[in-house]
């Protein structure tokens, strides 16, 4: 079980145009319909959004891991965008969002993936971690340390 | 080096997904930092990871409790615990390992508040031991009861054939005869010791289980035999279980290989040598005893035949009786058989009365259970009223002792006499079989009623009935 098996290139956008955590987290859902992981849209937003209200996914240092659990969605999957304005997501530490990760799985996950999933949070904790996926020039750079956890 | 701090945490949020792991990367990452030692169990949607021991909790300094979800304190009684939103453990881990430390400095846990929850959580603990080995009890006696219940109709509807028709090969009473006695009475005890044992070892203590509730049988120890061999397989399996490690590549050899085989030898031979003996003792000591009290007062007689019959419904003390019965049948004396029948129906009838009338006192299962109990009573198959009996012995046996022994002085002291061994009601209208048919039926209802009353004095009312 390798994290290729959640991102690829095609879900990497390096470029985020949203300015607002609205729009930022259904720009990174709009990502996961066109490469077919999602089929229901308005449901995945919302479980989104509701996760939000619970609490904010925004955890500090330049970091947002929005992240949804749902039918809706047909395979484990992460899609990575980044900001390079930052936008401001509401964040625990209150200063703007860099680094985007959508998590998305379906209801029904396997433990594999779950724990892949552990992983990639755990290595977000890391300065240095962060530090290379902002410096990264091309999607192909991000698997590149994607691959390396 | 000794004064280094240690600390145990747990994280948890609600998704699972990834502020719990977060948390506890954050948390490792400045204990690190701080030259403290941290131990952090993530409850994420993997289920419990890295869980804290009993040992790490007990060095502990102090607990941190980050998360978004309900977590347990029960296990960090006496400790200091620092409870927070999982967020914050992400956001200032250092801070909150500070935050931690001080907090246990000053002492802020009270001692009797500690001890006084340390009381309540023995307590609590000791309680949960009485409803844990009720409730291997109940697991066994549950999948046991559709074998006394298929088995014993199948026995009782070969009786309809004639009495003695089972006895001729090649009948449909013979084929009855074998489902329900050859086949689904032997797999009774069994059945009953392997789910006592699944229920304390899962599934590693199925096979040790049902082989000693198998030894059980065939050393003719009966359904308490079976109730020893069942918790013996549970807790050597378990404790087996506990003790042996393998490398991790052998692992998997250990449900499959290791522990049956080891936990059947054991168990095997305990039953072999330490079951063994005194079951055949009490049986052969039994029986002459019988046989000296030929000339003894005829009520006497009767009541401790009664007794014994009920005592362990098909073990060595039931046997004893019976053999003793079958015996003085060919000296041409018939009133202790018609005592040993008459005590030997009434405990599942008994049992079959009390779930009508003091329905509170039963759970749902033993009431429908109750059914087929009437049916087996009267066909003078005691085993219908081993479930009941199994899972409560100590209630449950001394009631159906005093309703057999009633029965049994009775029939003795109304001069009822039985030539066939076997048989329930069958055997009454059949003429020259019975002696003194009236008042012998007479002895089995007032058995019945007595065992009934029993169950009304020793059964508590169940909650929630």
């Amino acid at each position: 079980m390798e994290v290729n098996e959640f991102i690829n290139q095609d879900l990497i956008k390096m470029e985020l145009q949203s300015k607002d955590k609205d729009s930022v987290i259904e720009e990174m859902i709009d990502i996961m319909v066109e490469n077919g992981i999602v089929s229901d849209k308005e449901e995945v937003v919302q479980k989104a959004m509701e996760r939000e209200a619970k609490g904010t996914t925004g955890v500090g240092r330049g970091v947002a891991i929005p992240h949804v659990k749902s039918n809706a969605v047909k395979k484990a999957a992460v899609a990575f965008g980044r900001s390079s304005e930052g936008i401001d997501y509401d964040s625990m530490d209150e200063k703007p969002s860099y680094l985007f990760f959508l998590i998305t799985v379906p209801e029904e996950s396997h433990n594999e993936h779950l724990k892949i999933l552990a992983q990639l949070s755990r290595n977000l904790v890391h300065d240095d971690f962060r530090d290379s996926l902002l410096e990264a020039e091309s999607a192909e750079d991000v698997m590149e340390i994607l691959e390396a956890i | 080096m000794s004064d280094k701090k240690k600390i145990v945490a747990v994280t948890s949020c609600p998704t699972g997904i990834a502020h719990t792991y977060m948390a506890s990367e954050s948390l490792e990452e400045a204990a690190k930092k701080m030259n403290v030692d941290i131990s952090v169990e993530t409850q994420g949607s993997v289920g419990v990871e890295n869980e804290l021991s009993e040992q790490d909790i007990k060095e502990a300094d102090a607990v941190i409790i980050a998360a978004d979800t309900n977590v347990s304190h029960e296990r960090f009684v006496g400790k200091y615990i620092e409870e927070v939103a999982v967020a914050d453990a992400i956001n200032d881990a250092e801070a909150l390992i500070n935050k931690a430390l001080e907090g246990a400095e000053k002492g802020e846990v009270k001692e009797d508040v500690a001890l006084e929850a340390q009381v309540e959580d023995e307590k609590a603990k000791r309680k949960q031991k009485r409803t844990g080995a009720y409730k291997h009890l109940m697991t066994g006696v549950s999948f046991m009861l559709p074998f006394v219940v298929a088995g014993g109709l199948a026995i009782a509807i070969s009786f309809v054939f004639g009495i003695d028709a089972a006895e001729e090969s090649g009948t449909l009473a013979a084929a009855l005869m074998q489902i329900g006695g050859d086949a689904a009475f032997a797999l009774m005890v069994p059945i009953l010791a392997g789910y006592i044992s699944f229920s304390i070892a899962d599934r590693p203590g199925i096979a040790p289980g049902m082989i000693g509730g198998m030894m059980a049988s065939q050393l003719e120890a009966g359904f308490l035999g079976g109730i020893i061999a069942g918790f013996l397989a549970g807790y050597v399996t378990q404790f087996l279980k506990e003790k042996i490690s393998l490398p991790k590549n052998l692992e998997g050899l250990m449900p499959i290989l290791v522990l049956p085989f080891l936990a059947s030898l054991a168990v095997g031979l305990l039953m072999i040598y330490l079951i063994g003996p005194p079951v055949q003792a009490i049986m052969t000591g039994l029986e002459s005893w019988l046989q000296g009290m030929t000339d003894a007062n005829a009520a006497l007689l009767g009541l401790i035949l009664g007794a014994m019959m009920a005592f362990d419904m098909g073990g060595p003390v039931n046997k004893a009786a019976y053999t003793f019965g079958v015996g003085l049948l060919g000296s041409n004396i018939f009133a202790p058989m018609a005592a040993i029948m008459a005590a030997g129906m009434t405990p599942p009838l008994g049992l079959a009365l009390a779930t009508v009338l003091f329905k509170d006192r039963f759970t749902r299962q033993e009431i429908e259970a109750g059914k087929p109990a009437w049916v087996m009573g009267i066909s003078f198959i005691t085993e219908g009223a081993i479930p009941f009996a199994a899972a409560d012995p100590i209630r449950v046996i001394p009631s159906i002792m005093t309703g057999s022994a009633v029965t049994g002085a009775l029939s003795m002291l109304f001069g009822a006499g039985l030539r066939a061994p076997h048989g329930g009601i069958f055997v009454l209208p059949i003429p020259g079989v019975v002696t003194n048919l009236g008042l012998y039926a007479l002895a089995i209802v007032a058995g019945t009623i007595v065992t009934a009353l029993m169950l009304r004095i020793t059964k508590p009312k169940l909650k929630n009935a």
